[in-house]
């Protein structure tokens, strides 16, 4: 490195100089890798670092200011993370968008927050935002990564191919080598860097400002000096990224993690493929939200239910003694006994030890599991297994560094400590948990009324949990707007009820209602894939998943899980009926929102009758239908 | 032309690196491909290379531990092994029916006994060279001329054209070797085979350090080793995956473009070479050879080792190789708990009837009960445990 290079290097700390000093000291060294015809091809950190500039020169010859919204909606792949950083690099704005979002929504977003340029994955996506263009105005170019279907096809002159559109940027490199280093050098702290648009499981989404001072307050506190792993996260690392990026969680693990610590991170083919992906990465980093450790814990179930004797017999009793493991592991906060490593040392030889690797989670160093509550039956199961799974807590205004258990200290049920440069305390009165720190968002994107609710005078960020502190551990009870008065007073938290139902292999969603009712209700769907193995070993014939839900076999069945929670439960937190689901919920159909959050007014309206209908008669104690 | 090329030379940053032949993967992580290298290799698992390696040593260790008699028994089943990959080439890979190889081994048996013959004789030809990879080859390369001679026919006919026009050849075969005497000696004379003579050393005969069996076997186990490892080569290149690809579907093949003649020309080449290398040395073991020993029985044979071994796979051609050449061992021992068989060949009922009857029930069951043969029993039973604790 010269000494003329070496002047660049000031300036504010940001993934971009991240990356561009990692570049600089392995050049060579695996940044990511991504699957193209079977094979694990990888991409270095000096291409990445070629990429990130060819990227933000590339924009600067679109004449994209400092501040200027970029939008991104693609699957998670490199591109994603060059065109992110690019911007940034640029000095403007990235805002990410669900490859699930539809077009309605794509509008809203576009529209809200003013993108000049979009970077479209294919023409699926392409397509969203030509349909609602004309309400967009503001957005001037286009860029496609995949030209099928595309090109001599589409003649609108905003379009750009990724490959001309670096092509352009290259140019505009050879005419101004040192735009990227002066933009760098003018990056402020307090920056805007990129804007997250909240999932809006109530009303439209807003977009999340964060600033550059956010991203580094988070990845100090996840990856810093008593961060989440000890020894930290590092170049020989491995994660696997599959989870939406303009969600805020998959951004810190991959994006900033990837930035901050050097992790490997490979891009899973797609959602459907994560299983096998997980296989062939055996990452050492693994995070996940709840639905996918459920959809793992219900792979086990029913495959092991489906194998042949002696395996069944033999994994049982492996199981049998994880479980154990498991329970001694709850107990101590993830720290062994001798015992329990006697016993898990059994159950590795038995079954253990195999399973993880089918799973994919042999090598896993440090598991995560955030974004929504989730039953701590699901984690304890994982801790016998020697995955301890340590559940964080956050959201996207306080650029979700909240809290987390740390390794050894994990308690179930708690989403753990706060970390160091956390302020974090319970509303007297409310109950409501808030927040105050470095990581605490700028503001809603031009809603400073929504601002206002959620940050108050003195700094503290209103998170809109309700939660208590158990020594200084804090446990969630649920969303503020969620929690339920029955029309007996009492209040209720639904989510621990749906997360006890939700931990049984057959249930995929639950929804408890009772808001000013005589007693709770539930809407409950039925997970196809094993309700229909379960069916199929039991020779009972179906053939839509409607028809599946209608068999009362299936409706008994759901009774049975119902009843064994009810049995933990005081009587007015009991579910005295329950109707299944007659669909699956999608997003499409406005009924779930990106992150596969219900939205339970969608569903109050949508399936009215249905829970009406559970409150005709008091007598109709039992749930089955028809 | 006078244009230069003034473009900066950097290399397109939108694409991944082209992965190497063998490209660098994380380790510990079996499944992650980062070049096709890897997915090819020779060895492409550890496990792979820790049993290879485990092999090797009990197999040089062998000649210390076993009696002469049994060492002489596998250094035949090793002969046989390399026939039966040549078999398993032309009719397992190629998917090509052959009952023809017994022709192919008796032109490279007669070859080298030619070749390494004493000089001299009137009545028998001989060229007196007796340094063994001269007659080897000179087996072999006969074997493969033949060979080519008769592929038209394979482009020409498939199925069970193809095995009833091979099964021709041995009929041929039969009939030129019993009337060729300066080249056969002649039906119940004979004639001395090739001398397996290495650096003027006679393996045949014991010396100071070793005995012949021991000597034989080393040399056999060893040529084994290198004929399976040529057959693994061939069967993982572009050859074996044409073979492949033309026993699938020839049409879909040439229309993959695969030239289906070339791929059939190729495996009768490769096989017939295979064949005339395991003749020369199968009766330098012996030392003698009887123009009536090439008949029908041993194409039969060689099917069985195939077809019990597994069809298109090396490993399973030796198992199935050594599963024959150690049968009739097995079968002289029954007389002793099954003391109506006799062991005398004039008697009824005889162990050399039960031998023959089992070559076909073996055959019949293997292909009802395990097509694959016995490489498939393995590969269940490494199944089994590679799922575990599922079962799919």
């Amino acid at each position: 490195m010269t000494a003329t290079l070496d002047t660049t290097t000031q300036g504010t700390t940001s993934i971009v100089t991240r990356v561009r000093d990692r570049a600089r000291q392995t050049p060579t060294g695996v940044a990511m890798r991504s699957k193209q015809l079977g094979l694990w091809r990888e991409t270095s950190w000096a291409q990445y670092w070629d990429d990130v500039q060819d990227v933000a020169h590339a924009l600067m010859a679109l004449g994209v200011d400092r501040g200027d919204r970029v939008a991104i909606q693609s699957e998670n792949r490199r591109e994603w993370l060059a065109a992110d950083l690019g911007t940034v690099a640029a000095g403007a704005v990235t805002v990410g968008l669900y490859p699930t979002n539809p077009a309605a929504e794509v509008v809203h977003v576009l529209a809200d927050s003013g993108a000049v340029v979009l970077v479209a994955e294919d023409q699926e996506q392409l397509d969203k935002a030509l349909e609602v263009a004309d309400r967009t105005p503001a957005l001037r170019h286009l860029v496609y990564l995949e030209h099928r279907g595309i090109r001599g096809r589409y003649t609108d002159p905003r379009l750009l191919h990724w490959d001309d559109f670096l092509a352009l940027g290259r140019e505009h490199r050879a005419a101004h080598p040192d735009a990227v280093d002066r933009s760098l050098a003018a990056t402020a702290p307090g920056d805007l860097m990129t804007l997250i648009y909240t999932s809006g499981t109530t009303g439209l989404p807003k977009g999340a400002m964060l600033s550059v001072a956010n991203a580094e307050a988070t990845i100090a506190s996840f990856t810093g000096d008593g961060g989440l792993l000890d020894p930290p996260a590092g170049p020989k690392d491995l994660t696997l990224s599959y989870l939406p990026l303009c969600h805020v969680a998959e951004r810190i693990f991959t994006t900033w993690n990837n930035a901050a610590t050097g992790i490997q991170v490979n891009f899973a083919e797609s959602i459907d493929t994560v299983p096998e992906n997980l296989r062939e990465i055996q990452p050492t980093f693994f995070f996940a939200v709840p639905r996918i450790w459920e959809k793992l814990l219900a792979t086990v179930q029913v495959r092991q239910a489906s194998a042949s004797p002696l395996k069944r017999n033999v994994g049982n009793a492996g199981l049998a003694l994880a479980r154990r493991v498991g329970e001694t592991l709850v107990r101590t906060g993830g720290t062994h006994t001798l015992g329990s490593r006697v016993q898990h040392a059994l159950a590795w030889v038995l079954v253990v030890r195999a399973l993880r690797d089918r799973l994919g989670l042999r090598r896993v160093r440090w598991a995560g599991c955030g974004a929504a509550p989730v039953a701590t039956d699901v984690l304890q199961f994982f801790m016998g297994l020697g995955v301890p799974v340590h559940e964080v807590y956050g959201m996207t205004e306080n650029t979700a560094s909240a809290t987390a258990n740390r390794p050894g200290r994990i308690r179930l049920g708690t989403v753990g400590e706060p970390h160091d440069s956390v302020e974090l305390r319970i509303a007297e009165g409310t109950g409501e948990v808030l927040t105050r720190g470095p990581a605490t968002f700028l503001g809603y994107w031009q809603r400073p009324d929504a601002t206002a609710e959620a940050v108050d005078a003195e700094g503290w960020l209103h998170t809109g949990d309700v939660g208590v502190l158990e020594d200084g551990r804090l446990r969630i009870t649920d969303r503020m707007k969620d929690i339920l008065i029955t029309a007996g007073g009492k209040n209720i938290a639904p989510s621990e009820i749906e997360n006890a139902v939700k931990v049984s292999p057959l249930i995929k969603e639950a929804v408890v209602i009772g808001d000013r009712r005589p007693y709770l209700v539930a809407l409950i769907g039925i997970e196809p894939d094993t309700v229909s193995d379960w069916a199929q070993r039991h020779k009972i014939s179906f053939t839509t998943y409607r028809d599946l839900t209608e068999k009362p076999e299936v409706v008994a069945l759901v009774q049975e899980q119902v009843d064994k929670v009810n049995a933990t439960l005081a009587s007015v937190e009991q579910i005295k009926a329950f109707r299944l689901l007659p669909k699956l919920l999608d997003h499409e159909d406005g009924e779930l929102t990106a992150t596969q959050k219900v939205r339970r007014s969608a569903l109050a309206e949508r399936f009215g009758p249905l829970v009406e209908g559970m409150y005709v008669g008091a007598a109709a104690t039992r749930g089955a239908a028809r | 032309m006078t244009t230069t090329d003034d473009r900066p030379t950097t290399t397109s940053p939108s694409r991944s690196a082209a992965p190497g032949a063998k490209g660098r993967r994380p380790w510990g992580r079996p499944a992650l491909y980062t070049g096709y290298g890897q997915d090819m290799a020779l060895l492409n698992t550890g496990a792979k290379k820790a049993a290879l390696g485990v092999l090797m040593v009990l197999a040089l260790l062998l000649p210390f531990v076993l009696e002469d008699d049994l060492l002489r028994l596998l250094a035949t089943g090793a002969v046989l092994a390399i026939g039966a990959i040549g078999l398993n080439l032309v009719t397992g890979y190629a998917g090509q029916v052959s009952l023809g190889h017994a022709f192919f081994l008796g032109i490279g048996a007669y070859t080298a006994a030619v070749v390494s013959g004493e000089t001299g004789d009137e009545d028998l030809y001989g060229f007196g060279i007796t340094f063994l990879p001269v007659w080897l080859l000179a087996g072999g390369a006969m074997a493969a001329l033949v060979g080519l001679v008769v592929s038209p026919l394979a482009s020409r006919l498939r199925g069970l054209y193809l095995a009833i026009v091979t099964l021709g050849l041995v009929f041929l075969g039969e009939h030129v070797f019993r009337e060729w005497d300066a080249v056969t000696g002649g039906v119940g004379v004979g004639r001395p085979a090739a001398d397996p003579v290495l650096f003027g050393v006679d393996l045949s005969r014991s010396t100071a350090s070793f005995s012949a069996d021991q000597q034989l076997y080393l040399l056999m186990t060893g040529l084994l080793v290198l004929f399976a490892l040529l057959g693994r080569n061939i069967a993982r290149s572009a050859i074996g995956r044409s073979f492949a690809a033309v026993r699938d579907r020839d049409i879909a093949a040439e229309v993959t473009g695969v030239d289906v003649r070339k791929a059939k020309r190729l495996a009768f080449v490769i096989s017939g070479f295979y064949a005339g290398c395991a003749g020369a040395l199968l009766y330098s073991i012996s030392g003698y050879l009887d123009p009536s020993s090439f008949g029908l029985l041993v194409s039969v044979q060689f099917v069985a080792m195939v077809l019990i071994g597994g069809v298109a796979t090396i490993s399973g051609s030796i198992m199935g190789a050594y599963f024959i050449a150690i049968l009739p061992r097995l079968t002289r021992e029954l007389p002793e708990y099954l003391p109506f068989l006799s062991s005398s060949a004039t008697e009824f009922p005889n162990v050399f009837q039960v031998e023959t009857l089992l070559y076909g029930l073996l055959i019949v069951a293997f292909l009802i009960f395990e097509p694959r043969g016995l490489f498939g029993v393995w590969v269940r039973a490494r199944n089994y445990w590679k799922s575990w604790p599922f079962s799919y």
